[in-house]
């Protein structure tokens, strides 16, 4: 990485700025607010308490909350597939990439491709796998480039959201931000242990993961909802824009 | 800051009304994003509805009444996850930060995502100054870059132009065949900008939302291209209005509801994006560097008025435009600034000054269904009816709206109407008066009334009517009643 030359604070300081907005409220001094804000207030057992509900919730629903989140992922332009065996999974995969006759998929490195013999498949079909997991800095532009070649991107679940039909990715060590979003189509492999039901759901847990890891929020989040949409020109939509324009959701479980 | 022509708004709503290409688009727009919008409410029940805007103004109030608090809070947790913040007083100053981050880190190209803020400050002039190429990626705000204009709706910058006109303008600037496919328009935007995207140094986003408890920019888009923006340059400056903070990670959901529900009326838009930091050092790819540049631009002015302080409120969905009779007829550039519509006509006259403005807060018949479709439930209305107060009772002759003569008629007309002899006499004057002039009931066009003549040149002025309503109660209905 190139040594970066630290830019401080630019435009006023942040002190006088600040009390240019107190005095706009007519206050002269800085005022926490009494009582504190509900949810700010929290403390991780708290979260931990809350985090057990929606779980135990999940459990005894959890056939429930996959019919919900593979029928709100439908209407949300989702292709979804359901499945209980990892074969059929890994078959769904060879077909679509078959079908689009792609030569290259890239592939991010998450927990679930860990029991699917995905990358063998593919290559039996003489279609390469670029995986997203190189330890050496230097692999990074090859990988970028190979993203960029696939006709397929795909991709685990951290969350999979049934209030909104969404797909929830934490880019980080493994997970590119570009493979859900450069190629043309992007595969989720979602498991029913990334089922949660609701916004809320999401939030609070990612709330609990931040006060765990001693407040690491981590760089990215991504909310993804199908496709790449826009309607900018006489409000007619078009898909696939900027992303993908074809998304499939493979649900294991 | 952007070029100022709210002063040109009577002229330019003149014409945008004769645009007969903008009424139609018009037309699409009220019909398209209104219908869309209730059939997503319906959805989820208006009970539900009502109880997520009380909540989410709940969470405004309450944020902006601590704002010191929260952009403390803020630039601390931007901070300790490896971000940058920088103050911006004004537009020259936020101008001036981006400027700086982009020349000392030798920034060629920068590819921008769609940021209202960044067209107040008409960053992109700014760039181009010392030698950024800048592309706008948002397909919209991509084909108003081309064609050197401003958006005209904040969530549709394009939408006033015909499928023809986007494509005669690809052709001519991107030398692409003519076509009257919308598909292959997309198809060429997303070509051309995807090797922009890839080379550019610098990404510029905007911000819907800014978590305070996290330090995370949060991002709401449909195309991709805010994600690209975001992920794949070496460096990524957010920048935004301060009033965007909200207080929790949690409290996401409720705006994340309301929000593409009143824009458009999806769901949940393609994508939502949060942005902590710059990417970490384990992270396979995102920018090395990331800044929060938070700008007050007078917005200040309007948190310091309790009469106004709502209009900080504002999520920027839109809603209040589509279903605004006057922007339906006039679009969004008549209004003469970057914000326009019912909401535009506060922020507008505040952040530019009132007597640039005055026009503004007149430009709404005060029907009240800005208010009525406002997640955050904004009281426009009032608002509107508080500025032109204050435009009326100004001291400033440059700010009051009004002229002498229009003042003087005005307490005129009070005497009058309080002096039931002195009302009938004047009623019996005029009515022999008018009559030289009048034909069908109506006063000719051609006679130039004083005051009125602005209103009568687009409406007929009819005559008083032989006998006054005062004449027909006193003859025939108080002794029916």
């Amino acid at each position: 990485m190139v040594e970066i030359q630290n830019v401080n604070s630019l435009g006023i300081p942040k002190d006088a700025f600040l009390s240019h907005v107190r005095r706009s409220l007519g206050r002269t001094e800085g005022l926490a607010p009494t009582p504190p804000y509900h949810r700010l207030a929290e403390n991780l057992a708290v979260l931990e308490g809350q985090a057990t509900e929606i779980r135990q919730r999940l459990e005894e629903k959890s056939g429930e909350v996959l019919d919900r989140f593979a029928d709100t992922a439908r209407l949300r332009s989702w292709n979804v597939f359901r499945t209980t065996s990892a074969e059929d999974a890994v078959g769904y995969v060879v077909e679509l990439a078959r079908n689009l006759s792609v030569t290259q998929a890239a592939r991010s490195e998450q927990p679930v491709f860990a029991r699917l013999p995905l990358d063998s498949a593919l290559q039996a079909e003489g279609i390469e796998c670029v995986t997203v997991a190189q330890d050496e800095a230097s692999a990074r532009d090859r990988v970028r480039s190979g993203i960029i070649e696939s006709g397929l991107g795909i991709t685990g679940a951290d969350y999979a959201v049934a209030e909104t039909g969404s797909v929830v990715v934490l880019p980080r060590k493994g997970l590119s931000r570009l493979v859900s979003l450069v190629p043309p189509v992007h595969l989720a492999m979602v498991r029913t242990e990334d089922l949660v039901e609701s916004l809320d759901d999401v939030f609070l847990l990612r709330r609990l993961e931040y006060y765990r890891n001693g407040e690491e929020m981590g760089s990215y989040l991504n909310f993804i909802t199908g496709p790449s949409r826009t309607a900018d020109i006489e409000m007619k939509l078009v898909v696939g824009v900027h992303g993908p324009k074809e998304v499939h959701l493979v649900l294991l479980g | 800051m952007a070029d100022v022509k709210t002063r040109d708004f009577i002229a330019a709503s003149g014409a945008a009304m004769e645009d007969v290409n903008l009424r139609r688009a018009l037309r699409q727009v009220g019909g398209g994003f209104n219908e869309a919008r209730l059939d997503a409410i319906e959805e989820v029940s208006w009970e539900a509805w009502e109880e997520w805007r009380e909540e989410a103004r709940r969470i405004k109030i309450h944020t902006l009444d601590h704002l010191d608090h929260y952009l403390e809070m803020l630039y601390e947790q931007v901070t300790k996850a490896g971000g940058q913040v920088h103050f911006a007083r004004d537009a020259e100053q936020a101008n001036a930060i981006v400027s700086e981050i982009a020349q000392s880190r030798g920034v060629k190209i920068a590819t921008k995502s769609k940021s209202m803020v960044s067209e107040e400050l008409d960053l992109n002039r700014t760039l181009e100054a010392i030698g950024v190429d800048v592309y706008e990626t948002d397909l919209g705000e991509y084909i108003i870059q081309l064609a050197e204009e401003t958006p005209s709706h904040l969530v549709a910058p394009a939408l006033h132009k015909t499928k023809e006109q986007v494509s005669e303008l690809f052709h001519e600037k991107l030398g692409v065949p003519l076509t009257d496919d919308i598909e292959e328009m997309a198809r060429v935007a997303r070509e051309t900008l995807r090797s922009k995207f890839l080379s550019a140094d610098l990404g510029i986003s905007g911000a819907n939302f800014l978590v305070a408890e996290t330090g995370s920019l949060v991002i709401i888009t449909n195309e991709g291209n805010g994600r690209l923006c975001t992920s794949a340059p070496r460096i990524h400056i957010g920048i935004t209005g301060m009033e965007k903070v909200i207080p929790s990670l949690q409290d996401l959901s409720i705006f994340l509801r309301l929000l593409p529900r009143s824009a458009t009326g999806q769901r949940l838009t393609s994508y939502v994006s949060m942005v902590t930091g710059p990417r970490r050092s384990e992270d396979e790819d995102g920018p090395e560097e990331f800044h929060l540049v938070l700008v007050d631009n007078g917005r200040s002015r309007l948190l310091a008025d309790p009469d106004l302080r709502e209009a900080l409120y504002c999520i920027r969905c839109g809603a209040c435009l589509n279903i605004c009779p006057v922007y339906g007829k006039i679009g969004g550039h008549a209004y003469g600034w970057v914000y326009p519509g019912p909401i535009g006509a506060i922020v507008s006259p505040t952040l530019v000054g009132l007597k640039e403005a005055k026009d503004l807060p007149h430009a709404s018949s005060l029907c009240g269904a800005c208010r009525e479709v406002c997640p955050i439930k904004i009281n426009i209305p009032r608002m509107l009816l508080h500025l032109r107060h204050r435009l009326a009772e100004s001291p400033s002759d440059t700010e009051n709206s009004s002229t002498l003569t229009e003042r003087q008629a005005a307490r005129g007309y009070t005497w009058l109407m309080s002096n039931p002899a002195a009302l009938s006499a004047a009623g019996s004057v005029a009515k022999l008066v008018q009559k030289p002039f009048s034909s069908e009931g109506k006063i000719d066009k051609r006679v130039s009334l004083p005051l009125v003549s602005r209103w009568t040149a687009a409406r007929d002025m009819p005559t008083l009517a032989g006998r006054s309503f005062r004449q027909i109660w006193a003859d025939e209905l108080e002794s029916e009643s």
